[in-house]
């Protein structure tokens, strides 16, 4: 439910900021699936797993924000359409 | 337990709308800040006492006020205008619906096992979830990722001073 609410603001949005913070959603719902199936199971491994997915999507989001700042700077369409054409 | 339950579960799915929804990018963050800290509760129920805090620490402490940061650099207040194109938002209304079903067919068809009334220890007497386990599992089965993941997070903080040098 999480991830289909995420994917449609991903779809839907303009702004990039808030396009990633769709990503974002989409990956704590999935580790909120892991996390269920690791109870269910009496298994750590999907919980070292959601920690994995924690410190990934941590960096994922360092990156992505230097890249929209960077973006900001430089021109300005802060547009998910316009911003379409990787140049630079 | 269950209405505790019930409500965080309302707590989450809201502050989930709320992201998609709102007009200013940061109410869309404090929305999901909101999230995360619900998550976190869901987390304590399924017995991820580490994964709680961590999520807490990490997510909600570390990764939105990075975001909030950079939103208040860029314009804070500016309004995001949705989009306009028909095939665009059909296409979204597919995915989603898609995903909702997808989710509602694996739940009805997996059956409602009683799992979660089991013990929550692992083999060996120690909770599931806590920092023994995890401390265990990490440095035990899972250290290669672990060593993995460490090496991922030093990548990308040398990715992001690269990209930030302004040329």
């Amino acid at each position: 439910m999480l991830f289909a609410t995420g994917a449609v603001g991903v779809l839907l949005r303009r702004n990039p900021l808030v396009v990633f913070m769709c990503i974002e959603l989409m990956l704590n719902a999935g580790n909120l699936a892991l996390l269920t199936f690791s109870r269910v199971h009496r298994n750590m491994e999907g919980q070292v797993f959601a920690l994995i997915v924690i410190a990934v999507a941590a960096s994922e989001v360092v990156v992505g924000l230097a890249l929209m700042v960077a973006v900001y700077k430089s021109g300005r369409p802060m547009d998910i359409d316009e911003m379409s054409e990787m140049r630079g | 337990m269950s209405f505790f339950f019930a409500l965080v579960f309302l707590l989450s799915a809201t502050s989930a709308l709320g992201v998609v929804v709102s007009r200013r990018p940061l109410y869309a963050a404090l929305s999901l800040v909101v999230n995360m800290l619900s998550l976190a509760l869901l987390f304590l129920v399924l017995s991820a006492q580490f994964l709680a805090a961590a999520q807490v620490i990490v997510y909600a402490g570390a990764v939105m006020v990075l975001f909030v940061f950079v939103i208040a650099l860029l314009n804070p207040t500016r309004q995001d205008s949705p989009v306009r194109d028909p095939r665009q938002i059909a296409a979204a209304v597919l995915v989603g619906s898609g995903l909702v079903v997808a989710a509602g067919v694996a739940f009805v068809g997996e059956g409602r096992s009683a799992s979660f009334s089991l013990p929550d220890t692992l083999p060996g007497g120690v909770q599931l979830g806590s920092i023994q386990a995890m401390g265990s599992a990490l440095y035990g089965d899972f250290t290669f990722p672990f060593e993995a993941t460490a090496l991922v997070l030093v990548v990308a903080a040398v990715g992001a001073v690269y990209l930030s040098r302004g040329r």
